[in-house]
């Protein structure tokens, strides 16, 4: 069984972030079911200009694992529906802007009338409340307010755009919090509403410098540099686009590289003795590991320092990353089979279990409206008539 | 105890020297969880790590933000007393957070057979750089290396700064990015564990954890494009520099281009029918751009900001740490606490990037000194010394 067996959870979200939460929690094993509209689909059954895709994913990372059903939330009816499927689940999740859910009549106070104990989760750019509250976001703002994207970048360079990783870390930490809160329900019997806000998932990445910086130190953009290692950087191999990253911040990991490099003049350098001293030099051993660098195979290179015990790592590409051995035998990627039966690789939930059931995904991304069977007639009890019914006025549409 | 918060009674022995394992014990303690972090006599690493508040000496701000709210116990677990003295905290607690290297943890008497036959209920978290199982399980890797193994690295930069530089190396991102989501990682997935009733070993990879926040890059891949740093950029918007800062443009939807047309002043060339299609808008992106940095540059960006979100137009400030914490925003919504350290004013630390109703999850302790909990062993040193030996 996998550990989140038996949760159920009443899927709003759209998009990106909200909708990688539930599919953590899905990959864990909890029943989501996503709700979305003919009139109002979620942004991967459409063509996708910025990407250029011509028409709806044959995959959908965010979407798999999830049940769909069609409910129309323009319709009072359609309301109702939701909120019948919220009085059977868990969780309720959403991610629309902050005010969205109420005006629809689908707000914490009126889930909480149908489900008492129900752990509604709001993800937004803002938060819920606060005078910002209503401003629209994406990745790259949620880094820009919260102070990530300001600090990210070459020091004589301007700040730097946060992309995708920016939303799932926002999922990842609603994830989080969802479990937290279905914890305290669990001892207290009490739901609650899970604010979570975009920028401040930037800004928590960032709290040593928001304190050092009230605190009279002021951090700024500092490139590939770090406050304590050196060497520190990236550094290009002899095989082209091929980076190497290597960091050393202890005397022994020093010695370590010296020997990987055969340069036992280095490892008796006064210039490079103590790790201030590597530190206060920095700009010098750049040189040195980027000429040293440059005349080695970058995986080679990293095996023999990993060896020696010096943090080293290729700067993967994505096809690098869906190939290599070890994160396949993890489970960190996995291999799907997209609609029409190709297959391709996709992330898995980042942890493994000794005695659960370990994350998986069991189902691609579903049909509009594929498993209403399922939940309107098993879940809440609907006949096929009422089910005919609801569909010719619209509602489940 | 604070009896209304998420995690109000859950018990954590944090054995962390890194910043993954520390930030999941810290979003635990955050939550309501006491967190006992377990020093060894040289005390946790992150003490000494920069950037530091007052100087060399004095307190790390990256530990502040690790180890807000958390008690201190220093032992030595290389003796027996000491891996006697974990072994009664271990009894009582619900979730062991461990990021000891594989090869050091039968000598500390953490290693996976051991807790799991003395603490059968436990659940024990594992988060090493690059897990606990598979070919590089014994892997090293500080930050810069897992952000760079996980796959955003090489993406990094896009944008002005690809643009601006496009023969230099790719960049991390700033702080501790990677390692913070492994920490993510880590604590849901002991949450997870825990609610599964079952005593068990987790194991949390900080490169997994990236992986997977990559996702979108893999999803890309399977739709047949490699991504790059250099071709990844938005065709216009982006980072736009002001008269005062620079500030994030994205319209990805048709009505946000059309607020952005207005915000402009509605020009000749942006009221130019053509631009009313999409494809043509993305083929001309760098002329777009070009007009837009033109006008942006003479903008003051708060009040740039404030009449684009009035037109429905996303755009943010690029904000500097002290804007952060000083936001209007995020005074409102009450985001940073006030973390009290002696002989230093108050800080501004944020306690969790969520909350569990209106109001932020309390500031509970500073940062504990380092073994301010001993009494927690259950007795003094010579107490623990007898039982022992016992």
């Amino acid at each position: 069984m996998k550990p989140l067996a038996g949760v159920r959870i009443a899927d709003f979200t759209v998009h990106a972030a909200g909708p990688f939460c539930t599919h953590m929690l899905s990959q864990l094993g909890a029943e989501c079911i996503k709700i979305e509209s003919a009139q109002r689909p979620d942004i991967f059954r459409k063509p996708h200009t910025v990407y250029g895709r011509p028409g709806p994913a044959t995959f959908d990372q965010v979407a798999s694992n999830k049940l769909s059903v069609r409910i129309n939330l323009k319709h009072p009816e359609g309301v109702a529906l939701a909120k019948r499927l919220v009085a059977v689940s868990d969780v309720a999740a959403e991610s629309f802007r902050a005010g969205v859910m109420e005006r629809l009549g689908l707000g914490y106070e009126a889930l909480r009338a149908v489900k008492p104990d129900i752990v509604m989760v709001s993800v937004s750019s803002c938060g819920q409340t606060g005078p910002d509250s209503h401003f629209a976001g994406y990745a790259p703002l949620f880094g820009a307010w919260g102070g990530l994207g300001y600090l990210t970048g070459y020091r004589d360079g301007p700040p730097v755009e946060m992309r995708h990783v920016m939303d799932h870390s926002v999922g990842l930490n609603a994830a989080l919090a969802t479990v937290a809160a279905l914890h305290r329900r669990r001892r207290t019997g009490q739901g609650g509403h899970v604010d979570v806000a975009a920028r401040e998932v930037a800004s928590s990445l960032i709290g040593e410098a928001l304190l050092a910086t009230a605190a009279g130190v002021p951090i700024a953009r500092m490139g590939n540099e770090d406050h304590w290692r050196a060497p520190h950087g990236l550094y290009r191999s002899r095989d082209g686009d091929r980076w190497i990253s290597l960091s050393v911040g202890s005397d022994a990991e020093w010695h370590a590289l010296t020997r990987v490099m055969a340069r036992p003049d280095l490892a008796a350098d006064p210039h490079f003795a103590t790790q201030p001293a590597r530190h206060a030099a920095r700009d010098a051993l750049d040189r040195l590991l980027a000429d040293w660098c440059a005349t080695q195979g970058a995986e080679a290179a990293v095996a023999a320092l990993q060896a020696a015990g010096v943090p080293a790592h290729v700067s993967w590409n994505t096809r690098d990353i869906v190939t290599d051995p070890h994160l396949r035998q993890r489970g960190a990627i996995v291999e799907v089979t997209e609609t029409g039966g190709a297959t391709r690789a996709a992330v898995g939930a980042p942890m493994r279990f000794g005695a659960s059931d370990n994350p998986s995904i069991e189902r691609g991304t579903p049909e509009l409206g594929e498993h209403e069977g399922y939940v309107f007639g098993e879940l809440l009890g609907l006949g096929t008539a009422e089910q005919r019914r609801l569909a010719d006025a619209a509602v489940i549409h | 105890m604070e009896p209304s918060l998420p995690l109000s009674g859950v018990r954590v022995v944090e054995t962390a020297s890194a910043v993954a394992a520390a930030y999941a014990g810290r979003l635990l303690a955050a939550m309501g969880a006491e967190v006992v972090l377990v020093e060894p006599p040289g005390l946790c690493p992150l003490r000494r790590e920069a950037p530091m508040l007052d100087g060399p000496s004095g307190t790390s701000a990256l530990f502040a933000s690790l180890a807000a709210g958390k008690r201190s116990v220093v032992l030595d677990l290389g003796t027996a007393d000491g891996r006697a003295a974990v072994d009664r905290l271990l009894a009582t607690a619900d979730i062991l957070v461990d990021d000891t290297p594989l090869t050091e943890r039968p000598a500390q008497g953490l290693d996976r057979e051991r807790i799991a036959a003395r603490h059968p209920r436990l659940v024990h978290l594992s988060i090493l750089p690059f897990g606990a199982e598979g070919p590089k399980a014994g892997w090293k890797g500080t930050e810069i290396n897992v952000l760079h193994a996980g796959g955003e690295g090489a993406l990094l930069p896009n944008g002005l700064s690809a643009t601006l530089f496009p023969d230099r190396p790719p960049l991390k991102i700033a702080g501790h990015f990677a390692e913070r989501q492994g920490g993510v990682a880590g604590a849901l997935a002991a949450l997870a564990a825990l609610w599964s009733g079952e005593g068990q070993f987790v194991d949390v990879s900080v490169q997994d954890a990236n992986v997977a926040v990559g996702a979108f890059a893999v999803q890309r891949l399977g739709d047949g494009s490699l991504e790059h740093r250099s071709t990844r950029s938005f065709r216009y918007g982006g980072v736009i520099e002001c008269a005062d800062g620079h500030v994030e443009l994205l319209t990805l939807e048709e009505r946000q281009w059309t607020g952005l047309v207005t915000l402009l002043g509605s020009p000749d060339w942006a009221t130019d029918p053509a631009l009313g299609d999409a494809a043509q808008r993305s083929a001309r992106g760098a002329e777009i751009n070009a007009r837009i940095r033109d006008w942006a540059r003479h903008q003051p960006v708060e009040d740039l900001v404030r009449r684009a979100q009035a037109l429905g137009v996303p755009m943010a400030r690029y904000a500097e740490p002290d804007q952060v914490v000083s936001g209007g925003h995020e005074r409102a919504r009450g985001t940073f606490a006030e973390l009290r350290l002696p002989g230093v004013p108050p800080l501004p630390l944020q306690t969790a990037p969520f909350r569990f109703g209106p109001d932020p999850l309390p500031l509970t302790a500073p940062p504990p000194e380092p073994g301010a909990d001993q009494a927690l062993l259950g007795g003094d040193a010579a107490t623990v010394a007898r039982r022992a030996s016992a």
